[in-house]
């Protein structure tokens, strides 16, 4: 215990003399957080705030014949502009969408037949969605407004023609609408957990193996799990600061930011429950990068690891997106797929039952466990004392 | 007292069909309570590879290696108890004091503190290093490196002391006064093993020469032993005939 506390205390102590790594390990992911939460809120609400209440304005093709419908689109916000070549516009992403009105529209009109107006978009452009749909509404209002004046000219109630009036009504509650905006957040918050320590961790375990101090220290009688112990220990303290850092600077942002941050369930029980979450992940990641760096020869071996793990807590949000299935239990015992729903939930609103946090924790803290031997495994090689 | 015996290490060669190295192949060596032993050999004659079976970083695959009876392999706590390394890698760490590196160290021996800072200036008037003592180690100069990587190794007090090649990129006046202190340690009744490739250094300073050439003992006795087995008087000459070459002879 004593031989634990000695190593802590000297990793820490070397840490804090190292004004830089500290700085970069505790302030890194806050930071960026902070500026992606208020940055991305305040764009977002600057969208939509843009595209809702402003005049639309867009190019009509063929406008001259349908001088009433260009007529009704002005008093719906729809403004007309003069765009030389709509198409090529388009493409161009000068344009978001244009209507075209066919060349037949007069005289299917006058008889009565439907005719054809076209919105003309680029379907994978998603931040020109919110105008095409704000047309699509305005045009089938109209639709709807003429066909029902058309029919109470010929003396036939507008119902008729309507056999199903249908209404959505939502049960979503108003923090799950919130979270569909943040599926992204848990990735940060599981990245920064999982390698919030990472140049900490390389430094003490690679690090020390290339410059030449690991022999002296295996050549000591202090036990190797003490040794291994303490600098996953001091790691840990490391990144629990840091995420604690993250989370109140995830909190900060989104009190200061409208728009989809300000309807996040960031409230302090919210918070503690995060942190409870990401605890076993900040566990876990210390103790594999213990697990892999201690394994290089050199911080520059060790440093071409991080890139794929980098990559692991991002496989679950892939997963999800390309199978979106519903939670279930067995969930809660993979890693990174875990903490993405329980974040997920918590973000969300919704109650975490009993039976799931026991199924997190034990699987979380089991893998730690298997992580954690390996590391110390790892020091009682032979060839880890050998540098040269 | 330090008994090793027919000790052998290979290591696996690089490649698929590579033939496995052979670092020592047979060394059976002893060294005494109050004396120096030197291990003399060329670069690659497997000194660095033997003193690590010595101080339990390796473990033989033949042999065994006995420290005040104890042997490495069945309880290797208890033998680096007992030992004062200075291994072939001498690093520090860099962003602590070299009081604090001596602190960690003897922390790590599970002495109490007062004990520790009571060695700590015994070791650093004896080292000649009180005036850099408290400046970090970063930027030291070799020779003040190597004197925090010995003081370090010996903050426990240890009964046997191994140094490989301690005077190593050293000046000559820090050699020298490496060379009291190693003398100083074996009037203190402690066995000292040190390796060197350079012959003057190892006829200055042993009581006992084992040299070492292609991972075998190819002699061990007294300087004096030396020079009648190989029927030279002078110890150079004896040298050159009893590891068969010239190699590592002017360093």
């Amino acid at each position: 215990m004593n031989m634990l506390k000695t190593v802590i205390g000297k990793e820490l102590l070397e840490l804090s003399r190292d004004r830089k790594t500290l700085a970069l390990t505790l302030f890194m992911s806050p930071l960026i957080l902070l500026v992606l939460i208020f940055g991305l809120g305040k764009m977002v609400e600057k969208k939509v705030e843009n595209l809702s209440d402003k005049p639309l304005e867009i190019a009509i093709v063929g406008a001259e014949r349908a001088p009433n419908l260009v007529k009704w689109l002005a008093t719906q916000g729809v403004e007309r502009k003069q765009v030389a070549d709509p198409d090529a516009a388009i493409r161009a992403q000068d344009e978001d969408v244009y209507l075209r009105i066919s060349e037949t529209f007069g005289e299917k009109w006058a008889k009565g037949e439907p005719a054809l107006v076209e919105i003309v978009h680029d379907s994978t452009r998603r931040d020109a969605e919110i105008a095409v749909k704000r047309l699509d509404k305005i045009l089938q209002a109209y639709t709807q407004q003429t066909g029902a004046l058309r029919l109470v000219a010929r003396g036939i109630n507008p119902g008729v023609a309507m056999p199903l009036l249908i209404a959505r009504k939502d049960l979503s509650t108003a923090e799950q609408r919130r979270a569909t905006a943040m599926a992204f957040l848990p990735y940060l918050l599981i990245l920064g957990g999982f390698l919030g320590a990472m140049a900490f961790v390389i430094d003490i375990t690679a690090g020390e193996r290339e410059r030449q101090s690991l022999e002296p220290l295996l050549a000591t009688p202090a036990p190797r799990a003490a040794l291994v112990s303490g600098k996953i220990v001091a790691a840990t303290v490391i990144g629990m600061i840091t995420l604690l850092l993250t989370l109140l600077s995830f909190k900060l942002g989104a009190q200061l930011a409208g728009g989809f941050a300000k309807m996040m369930d960031v409230s302090l029980l919210a918070m503690v429950k995060m942190l409870l979450v990401l605890v076993p992940i900040v566990l876990i990641g210390n103790a594999l990068l213990t697990l892999i760096a201690s394994g290089a020869k050199s911080v520059k071996e060790a440093q071409s690891y991080m890139s794929l793990l980098m990559l692991l807590p991002m496989l679950p949000t892939i997963f999800l997106l390309v199978n979106p299935v519903k939670n279930q239990l067995w969930m809660f015992a993979v890693p990174f797929l875990s903490q993405n729903q329980l974040l997920l939930k918590i973000l969300r609103g919704e109650t975490v039952l009993p039976l799931e946090w026991l199924v997190y924790f034990s699987a979380g803290l089991g893998l730690v466990a298997l992580l954690w031997f390996g590391a110390v495994w790892r020091y009682r090689q032979e060839k880890l004392a050998i540098s040269g | 007292m330090i008994a090793a015996e027919h000790l052998r290490k290979t290591f696996p060669g690089k490649g698929k069909h590579a033939a496995p190295v052979i670092a020592v192949d047979d060394v059976s060596l002893v060294a005494r309570d109050g004396q120096i032993t030197g291990l003399l050999g060329p670069n690659g004659a497997g000194k660095t590879t033997t003193m690590r079976m010595l101080y339990t970083l390796m473990q033989p695959e033949t042999g065994r290696v006995l420290v005040d009876g104890i042997d490495t392999a069945g309880d290797a706590a208890a033998v680096r108890r007992s030992l004062g390394v200075l291994p072939d890698a001498r690093g520090v760490y860099k962003r602590l004091t070299a009081r604090e590196n001596i602190r960690y160290f003897g922390e790590l021996h599970g002495i109490p503190r007062a004990e520790i800072d009571a060695r700590t200036a015994r070791l650093a008037a004896a080292l000649q290093m009180e005036d850099f003592l408290d400046r970090q180690t970063e930027g030291f100069s070799q020779g003040q490196r190597t004197k925090t990587a010995i003081a370090r190794a010996l903050v426990h007090d240890p009964k046997n002391v191994i140094l490989d090649e301690p005077t190593n990129g050293l000046d000559v006046m820090t050699t020298r006064g490496l060379r009291g202190f190693l003398r100083q340690l074996r009037d203190e009744g402690r066995c000292v093993v040190f390796s060197s490739h350079i012959m003057q250094e190892v006829a200055a300073l042993c009581d006992r020469i084992v040299i070492i050439a292609n991972g075998r003992v190819m002699a061990e006795g007294t300087p004096d032993e030396l020079r009648e087995r190989a029927g030279i008087d002078n110890l150079e000459d004896a040298f050159v005939r009893l590891i068969g070459s010239e190699e590592g002879l002017h360093a």
